[in-house]
């Protein structure tokens, strides 16, 4: 009897499991079969979820458009230039607050932080806008990637302080006693050993700055376009062209899915305001 | 050698890159999204902008428009907290219980959690396309109702609901399983030997030792639906009518939709009055869990 409970327990935890897993998956495997298929494919009823003959020719629309390499580039130099320079600023402070737990500033920082997390985004777009027209800073790449760099320092240091805090202070005091400075034993002891979490926080940060959307499409123009604004574009006012849109999300999100599995563990600490540890 | 290691401290100095980066990219807009809120400008006609006082606060904040979009955030926060909540919860519990294919389960699960959410939006719109979309073909050829989800009001709330539970309950059940890795032994077998069931020792057991974890789901879950935007600027824009348009989505609707700058920058300080509580929440939930 008890042995007939556990097996139908059993029995429930997979299926409910299962059609979980389905849920979670289906929406990606549609995007990537129907950005694989013909536009005549694309809207037959019944839906050919595997008989359809497969074809590059998305793709290939996409990338025999110049905007599109620009938008991937754009991207590109987006998510990574925020990445380093989000490492950089992030870095110097975590180490900060790792060592001086107590230190004068701390809970203005711990405001600023909290604050930049919980606002909706469009509370700071407004004005942002209305400054960066007056200063003529509007469609400008780099503005764009000082100002995200700014919106993820919340993540950024959250994710990096328990690295620099689990440092043991006899490693830099022997940098000490050999007379280094204190910028040397930053830079030559203290990063290095942090190394595995500066890696898992610029993940975190590319994946982040990567689906930003608000940021580029309302302070960028036609010339910084990234690739959700691009994508986002798709919505036109009658035709919605589906095939290359779904190729468009597919390289969206294909890289981000593999990167996801890959570094699952080490986002706890940045979701979680850094309140769990890993 | 042990005073050094007191007296070790890295130099303060260290922060100030990151309040320089602060200042302008957000002490400064606050303070110009409140300037500009007591004054009158829009982006469409460049006058003079001039003192208007309240004004702004009056018309625009205290509206139809403004309680409609304060109804549908909480309509959203509530889907976060009760349906968000519990399912991950569940799932992560299974999940945790397992002990076969458990690594393909628990990626399989949390792969939704960070994809681009504009891609995830557009593509699930195409799914919900009322005639050749393929959710109103499944709901058909069960005999459901189908019904027209981007342009029925009831329809277009739940279709956002669905896509961002899709993307959101991974993430709970990420923290979840954190917690559940972390929690003590012990307490479990106790249970077990007192000859506890399993939904009795998930309900004595688990959930207490789980609240500061639960905590930080709620509050994470809370401040995200407050924030939610991407998913809605996409599916609907805040429509159809008013239906989905959330706090931020009138905010944005109002500045760069109909152009007034001063209204948006009025409803922007209000929403970063809003947010206020949620620090203090947050202070609150960190010294329960640390």
């Amino acid at each position: 009897m008890r042995d007939l409970k556990r097996r139908s327990a059993k029995f429930f935890t997979y299926c409910v499991l299962s059609l979980a897993v389905f849920s979670a998956l289906f929406p990606i495997f549609w995007t990537i079969t129907t950005s694989l298929k013909k536009r005549v494919d694309t809207f037959s009823l019944p839906p050919k979820f595997f008989n359809f003959s497969p074809t590059l020719d998305n793709y290939k629309k996409l990338f025999s458009d110049p905007v599109f390499l620009k938008v991937y580039l754009n991207t590109a130099l987006f998510t990574f230039g925020s990445a380093i320079l989000s490492i950089c600023i992030g870095s110097l402070a975590a180490y900060a607050i790792a060592r001086n737990p107590k230190f004068h500033g701390k809970a203005t920082l711990e405001i600023f932080l909290i604050l930049l997390r919980a606002m909706p985004g469009v509370v700071l777009i407004v004005p942002l806008y209305d400054l960066c027209a007056k200063l003529h800073l509007l469609g400008q790449l780099p503005v764009l990637i000082v100002i995200i760099t700014a919106l993820n320092l919340p993540f950024t240091i959250w994710m990096l302080t328990p690295f620099f805090a689990a440092i043991p202070l006899e490693i830099e005091e022997a940098g000490m006693v050999d007379g280094l400075s204190t910028w040397l034993i930053f830079r030559k002891i203290v990063v290095p050993l942090a190394l595995p979490g500066i890696s898992a926080a610029a993940i975190f940060l590319s994946l982040l700055t990567w689906n930003e959307f608000l940021v580029p499409v309302i302070l960028g123009d036609q010339s910084t376009q990234t690739l959700p604004v691009f994508i986002s574009g798709f919505i036109s006012a009658r035709t919605l062209d589906w095939g290359p849109m779904a190729a468009a999300s597919s390289l969206a999100i294909i890289p981000i899915a593999a990167l996801t599995v890959f570094v699952q563990r080490k986002l706890v600490v940045g979701l979680s305001f850094g309140a769990l540890k890993e | 050698m042990a005073n050094v290691g007191k007296s070790r401290k890295a130099p303060i100095a260290f922060i100030l890159p990151s309040f320089v980066l602060l200042i302008p990219i957000f002490l400064l807009p606050l303070g110009l999204g409140i300037y500009l809120s007591l004054h009158d400008k829009s982006l469409g006609f460049p006058q003079p902008i001039t003192f208007v006082g309240l004004t702004n606060y009056h018309s625009d904040v205290v509206n139809t428009n403004f309680y409609s979009a304060v109804k549908v955030t909480a309509e959203f926060m509530a889907v976060a907290i009760f349906i968000q909540i519990p399912i991950g919860v569940l799932l992560a519990t299974l999940l945790h219980s397992t002990k076969k294919f458990v690594s393909f389960f628990r990626s399989s699960l949390l792969i939704p959690m960070l994809l681009t959410p504009v891609a995830v939006a557009l593509m699930w719109r195409f799914m919900f396309s009322s005639e050749l979309g393929i959710i109103n073909w499944l709901l058909k050829s069960l005999a459901i109702l189908q019904p027209d989800w981007l342009g029925n009001v009831r329809a277009a709330f739940f279709a956002i609901a669905i896509v961002d539970s899709w993307q959101s309950i991974p993430f709970v059940i990420l923290i979840t399983l954190a917690g559940l890795a972390s929690m003590p032994l012990a307490p479990q077998e106790a249970a077990i030997v007192d000859g506890a069931t399993a939904i009795q020792r998930f309900r004595f057991v688990t959930l207490p030792l789980l609240k500061p974890v639960l905590l930080v789901i709620l509050l994470i879950r809370i401040i995200d639906s407050f924030k939610l935007f991407d998913i809605i600027f996409i599916l609907t824009r805040g429509g159809p009518g008013t239906a989905t348009q959330t706090l931020s989505m009138l905010d944005y609707n109002t500045a760069f939709t109909f152009l007034a700058t001063s209204r948006a920058a009025a409803i922007g300080v209000v929403l970063a009055a809003m947010s206020l509580p949620l620090y203090l929440l947050w202070k609150k939930i960190i010294s329960v869990s640390a």
